[in-house]
């Protein structure tokens, strides 16, 4: 009789899942539900590899380090972007339901191509270090010294992971297809700040200085509030606007 | 020319901000000076003779309003326009907006909409109150508005204007500190937390503070109903007053 | 079948791919980046600790060079690398991280001045120098005689993927995400490039290269608790390996890291224990120092992760509703600390295992880590075999780790292979040998054969289940093939595998919808990783000696009289159930550093008899040259700049060492 049951008995959540294969001429977008046994530490992505090796092979979803630091698992959790891989369950209820991030184009179910958005924002912001003396680079010398304080900073502005929860947080971002979202401004202030950058404000303006730039953000504080990463995103555009404005 | 960036968009967003920013602090002190009924009929008479210029010049202007009246009403204008700008711009957008925004669950995100709304609806509803006053900017004073607010009606607008423009003002000078602050990143959630907390404080007090007065206004003028368009005349004690 | 052309085809796009295709980019070729997943997220992003590289800046790197460098990563190696490509890893290695610094990665920095640190469980103050204020400091990392770890805070390999990802923007180089190689094209020890699957509409295509790279990452998914990303199935080797002419070096040779968290297997950096962090068992004791009293905690990995799992073995663990455990506990380092130098460790405990180590203790075990074997190349990274197949990375075995890697020495060394292969690469472009020959029909050939392996998996309507086949080969290898390995159960492992190669082949799908298609990509995979796991466990039972991570109970000492050699595996014949096992003899009398004791761990090895032939042949090199720099007595006992392109020969600048 000392068999006292620790925790209460285990859940059974339902997942509800909103399902879509483009590539099927056939599949029309509907929530379809599954039923999982909860277990201990179960993650989203536990419980979704699950689904996939039990009950339905087919469902596409996207984990690569499942760790939280690759920032390729954002989806909506009942209605919210999150990462799923570090989402655990016993912080849901019993009725979960998952969609894919908007503003991203469908690759299936819960699968979408972040991967594309981004590249065409670095593309679009050139988000490197722009250095004349690159070419050359005389890597034999002892580095340029830079302030400790300064390094740290940086890096701070560089943690995010491109998850594109910001942007699926942003009611501009889903009004707006050119948009480029907190993420993408964040990453501007971050070579806006970096020495080794020589562009100018001037050179700045010229890729965020509108409406589908640092003007567009209507300040609506989603992407701070919803970055896995917690990156100072409200502050950033803030600083960003403010030098936007003083320039030129 | 083409070397040169195109300054519209910032000077467009300092603009609409400043618009804002004149217009929150212009409603915040109208709010004050118009609920000087709260301390009597005298007060309120005072005040609106002030506007006047009767003080400093020894002799009513009642121009003088009507000109304020149309520098706040350009304010509005120019930051309505700007502001139009970011409503949603097709059926499309405002849906998905609105599916967003219920789905999101997240409270910036639904006061900017709350923003939108009422805007809109002040789009009226201001205009027909600075009409009003721009018009007749001597028929203001405590029989005058009391008339007008009871026996013209004019409650109907003043109410929904009252929670309008206190919600879109509190909000946007919320909006205001977040867009332009210098927040270091460390503190910037706490000082958000405060920030927010203050916006509701003023929201509250002064949907307390323009109620009361809307009230009084309306008991002052349904007492005063039978004398409609009478004005108040200082010191002279007149028929019906607030205590019967 | 739509064919795509490049100069050079990078199947991969994690730091050694990135660095190489700008490489070639730079010398005028047309490069094309392949990837499973969009570049940013390969597993590079998850390194934490830091990149080894002696810049002997801060206080504990101070008198730091390539020397002890080249002396810390030949010992890790158990001495089982090859010597001049560790010289050419050491030499470029700074290298190789000012560049970055040029392109932006934030390197934390030396602040001058007095501040503490933890060394074995207790405060000290140490004070840097004026002089390196500014500079890319380092830490502590296990296996080294110096700091030498240059780091961004613990998510050091995120900051270095981006840099490297928006410089290879900046170039301009196309990276088609999404794209998974499914086999090599080649002939007549040749290589033309490759089949490919698009994972999200399932089409197949063809890439034709004069050079093609092989950087696709570790193969860790074959084990079940293992700290890689789920992408890491090795893929890359898989199909180098089918192409039954090119080689892979060294499969058994798997490094176990010794805390992941428990059960998760997710991985805290070594960066916990090189700042001051410390081992605890189920009574919170502080065990290692009883172990291996010389460097405690920061022995190298394979050292500690056994002692643990031999802690464990004694009854030492702590319980809990998973298994047995053991502590890391990094509370004596403070709030300020963990929320600055390891952010990520503290968010990993904050959402997997709902704890602030701050104040808690953080459960590890072992984990399955990194590979140290890969695709066989020489030092130019290219395949002996197969001409115009080159590899860098973890996909390599280029081979600076040897049986063993330290903590920091994988992404630098993923960046400075990029920076070798990435000339090697345009050179091969630019020679005569690497002129594009080939028919279509050649490439038809090749894409029809994986059609038809598709169709067959897409079609059989076998009983077997993919995704359960592969869980039991990754148990298999867990429980069989971990960190203590022993005959009888190396050959159960490999029965067991083979017993699963067969039921592979009889896998049924439940779905055929179209497009990506995921189960079918389990099974396909799966077929390819069993070769990689019998490589693994095959090479394991032969090798009859403890070296590095390959340790046998049943053989515990290293034995340099029989195993001075590097095990090359082939599968020539597809339906053959093992692989062709093959050793290459590494040479003593060309070592510059001949076999002896690491510093740490077991002290007894069979020796072999050159070895002190050549020690005697060194002794006698140094005393005829009494007087000459470290430079040139190195140069003197193995000289390794003439291997390297012409631009990375120059010697390395030091703050505080005379040129
Ligand atoms: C958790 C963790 C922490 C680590 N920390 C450190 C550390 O602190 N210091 C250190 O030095 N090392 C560390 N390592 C090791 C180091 O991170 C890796 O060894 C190194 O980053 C590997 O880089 P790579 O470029 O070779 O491969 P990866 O970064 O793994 O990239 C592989 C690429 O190949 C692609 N790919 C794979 N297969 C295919 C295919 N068939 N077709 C097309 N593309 C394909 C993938 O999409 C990916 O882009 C760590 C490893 C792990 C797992
Ligand atoms: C007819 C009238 C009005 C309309 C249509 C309107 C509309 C809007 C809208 C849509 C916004 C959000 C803009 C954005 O997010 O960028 C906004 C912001 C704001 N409004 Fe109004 N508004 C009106 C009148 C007023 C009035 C009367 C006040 C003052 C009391 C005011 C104060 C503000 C402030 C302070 C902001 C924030 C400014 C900013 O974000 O830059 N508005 N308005
Ligand atoms: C020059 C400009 C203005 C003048 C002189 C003015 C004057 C007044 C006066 C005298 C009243 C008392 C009622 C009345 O007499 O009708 C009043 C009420 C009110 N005004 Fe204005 N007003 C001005 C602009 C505005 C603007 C721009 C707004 C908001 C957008 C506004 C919102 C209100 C509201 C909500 C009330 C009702 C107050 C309550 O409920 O107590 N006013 N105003
Ligand atoms: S800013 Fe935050 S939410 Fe946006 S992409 Fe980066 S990590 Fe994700
Ligand atoms: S949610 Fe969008 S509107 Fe601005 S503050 Fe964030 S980017
Ligand atoms: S899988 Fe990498 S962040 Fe979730």
């Amino acid at each position: 009789m000392n068999r006292i049951p620790l925790r209460p008995a285990a859940r059974t959540l339902q997942i509800q899942v909103l399902r879509h294969n483009p590539h099927d001429p056939a599949s029309e977008p509907h929530l379809q539900t599954f039923e999982v046994e909860e277990a201990d530490t179960m993650t989203l992505f536990i419980a979704l590899s699950e689904i996939r090796e039990r009950q339905d092979p087919s469902l596409q979803f996207d984990f690569v380090c499942r760790a939280g630091i690759c920032g390729s698992c954002g989806i909506i959790i009942n209605g919210r972007p999150g990462l799923a891989c570090r989402t655990l369950t016993k912080d849901l209820p019993d009725r979960i339901t998952l969609a894919p991030l908007p503003a991203f184009e469908l690759i299936g179910d819960l699968s979408v191509n972040t991967g594309k958005w981004m590249r065409g924002m670095s593309e679009r912001l050139e988000t490197w270090v722009h250095s004349r003396n690159l070419e050359n680079l005389d890597i034999d010398t002892v580095e340029q010294a830079m302030e400790p304080e300064l390094a740290e900073q940086l890096y701070e502005l560089e943690r995010c992971i491109e998850c594109g929860c910001c942007v699926a947080a942003c009611g501009t971002a889903q009004m707006r297809q050119d948009f480029v979202g907190a993420v993408g401004l964040n990453q501007i202030t971050r070579f806006q700040l970096d020495p080794r950058d020589e562009r100018t404000d001037a050179e700045f303006y010229e890729l965020v200085g509108d409406e589908s730039g640092v003007f567009g953000c209507m300040t609506l504080l989603g992407c701070e509030d919803m970055c896995p990463k917690e990156l100072p995103l409200a502050t950033q555009i803030a600083f960003l606007r403010r030098r936007m404005v003083c320039s030129g | 020319m083409t070397s040169h960036p195109n300054r519209g968009p910032a000077r467009a967003d300092v603009l609409q901000s400043l618009t804002g920013l004149l217009l929150v602090l212009f409603i915040w002190g109208h709010m004050f000076f118009e609920s000087s009924i709260l301390l009597g009929k005298e007060a309120m008479h005072w005040v609106s003779k002030m506007f006047e210029g009767e003080h400093l010049f020894g002799k009513p202007y009642p121009l003088l309003v009507s000109v304020v009246a149309a520098v706040i009403f350009v304010l509005i204008a120019v930051h309505a326009i700007l502001a139009l700008r970011k409503f949603p711009g097709s059926y499309r957008q405002y849906q998905q907006f609105n599916a967003h925004m219920g789905a999101l669950r997240h409270a910036d995100t639904t006061l900017w909409y709350v923003q939108v709304i009422t805007g809109f609806a002040m789009f009226f509803l201001a205009s027909a109150h600075l009409f009003v006053v721009f018009l007749q900017p001597d028929n203001i004073g405590p029989y005058a508005s009391s008339d007008r607010i009871w026996s013209g009606n004019f409650w109907i607008i003043y109410a929904p204007l009252l929670v309008s423009v206190h919600l879109h003002a509190g909000v946007g000078a919320y909006r205001l500190a977040m867009k332009w602050l210098p927040i270091p990143a460390a503190s910037s959630r706490q000082v958000r937390r405060k920030l927010k907390l203050v916006m509701w404080g003023i929201v509250v007090f002064f949907l307390c503070l323009g109620s009361a007065s809307l009230a009084t206004y309306m008991v002052i003028g349904r007492d005063h109903a039978p004398y409609a368009g009478e004005r108040y005349v200082p010191g002279k004690s007149q028929a019906p007053t607030g205590e019967h | 079948m739509q064919i795509i052309y490049t100069d050079v085809l990078v199947i991969g796009g994690g730091l050694a791919g990135q660095r190489a295709a700008i490489g070639a980019k730079r010398r005028g070729h047309d490069v094309i980046v392949l990837s499973l997943v969009p570049a940013k997220r390969s597993h590079s992003a998850a390194a934490q600790g830091g990149m080894q590289a002696s810049l002997g800046n801060c206080f504990g790197a101070s008198g730091d060079n390539e020397d002890i460098h080249f002396a810390d990563t030949v010992r890790g190696s158990d001495w089982g690398a090859d010597q001049e490509v560790v010289r050419m890893f050491t030499h470029t290695a700074p290298k190789a991280i000012r560049e970055l610094a040029a392109w932006g990665v934030p390197w934390n920095r030396v602040a001058r001045g007095d501040r503490e640190i933890t060394v074995d469980g207790k405060k000290h103050i140490i004070s840097e120098p004026d002089a390196a204020h500014g500079l890319i400091t380092s830490r502590n990392f296990g296996g080294t005689q110096k700091w030498r770890a240059c780091y961004v805070s613990d998510g050091t390999g995120h900051a270095m993927l981006y840099t490297m990802s928006n410089q290879a923007i900046a170039a301009n180089i196309p990276v088609h995400e999404r794209m998974e190689a499914l086999a090599l094209i080649h002939s007549d020890g040749r290589c033309h490039g490759a089949i490919v699957r698009n994972l999200a509409t399932g089409e197949l295509l063809a890439y034709v290269a004069r050079a093609t790279c092989m950087a696709t990452g570790g193969f860790g998914r074959i084990y079940r608790v293992s700290t890689n990303a789920i992408i890491n199935e090795g893929m890359g080797a898989a199909i180098a390996l089918e192409t039954g002419v090119a080689t892979l070096g060294n499969m058994e040779a798997i490094q176990f890291h010794p805390t992941g968290i428990f059960p998760a297997g997710i991985l805290v950096t070594e960066g916990c224990r090189g700042d001051g962090g410390l081992l605890l068992d189920g009574r919170q004791h502080r065990f290692m120092p009883d172990y291996e009293p010389e460097k405690k905690e920061l022995a190298s990995r394979d050292v500690v992760s056994r002692r643990m799992e031999e802690h464990i073995a004694a009854g030492h663990g702590a319980h809990s509703r998973f298994g047995e455990h053991l502590w890391l506990d990094i509370r004596l380092l403070g709030a300020d600390h963990i929320n600055n130098k390891l952010r990520e460790v503290k968010e990993i405990c904050q959402y997997f295992l709902g704890i602030d180590p701050v104040s808690e203790l953080i459960p590890v075990r072992p984990a399955q880590h990194y590979s140290m074997g890969g695709v066989r190349t020489d030092h130019r990274g290219e395949s002996p075999q197969l001409r115009g197949l080159f590899a860098a990375g973890e996909a390599a075995c280029w081979d600076m780790h040897g049986f063993n890697r330290l903590g920091g020495n994988s992404v630098a060394e993923t960046v400075v292979a990029g920076m070798i292969v990435g000339d090697a690469m345009a050179d091969f472009c630019d020679s005569q040998a690497g002129k594009l020959i080939l028919s279509t029909a050649l490439v038809d050939e090749f894409g029809q054969k994986q059609q038809r392996l598709l169709a067959g998996i897409a079609n059989g309507n076998g009983s077997e289940s993919a995704f359960e086949l592969t869980r039991l080969m990754q148990e298999t290898m867990t429980a069989n093939v971990g960190i203590f390995r022993h005959r009888d159960r190396l050959e159960q492992a490999v029965s067991t595998l083979q017993e699963l190669q067969q039921r592979a082949r009889n896998i049924g799908l439940r779905s055929a919808a179209p497009g990506a298609n995921p189960e079918l990509v389990t099974a396909y995979r799966l077929q390819r990783m069993l070769k990689l796991a019998q490589c693994v466990a095959y090479g394991a039972l032969q090798r009859t000696e403890s070296r590095g991570a390959h340790y046998r109970a049943d053989f515990p000492r290293r034995d340099d009289l029989n195993w001075m050699r590097r095990t090359l595996a082939t599968w020539p014949d597809d339906e053959a159930g093992l692989p062709t096992l093959d050793y290459e003899a590494l040479d003593i009398m060309r070592m510059e550093l001949p076999p002896g004791w690491r510093g740490y761990g077991a002290r007894d090895y069979i020796e072999h008899p050159q070895t002190s032939a050549r020690q005697q042949q060194i002794d006698g090199i140094l005393g005829d040259i009494p007087d000459a720099d470290r430079h040139a007595r190195q140069q003197a006992l193995m000289p390794f700049r003439h291997l390297l392109p012409e631009h990375l020969r120059n010697n390395n600048e030091r703050q505080g060492e005379e040129p």
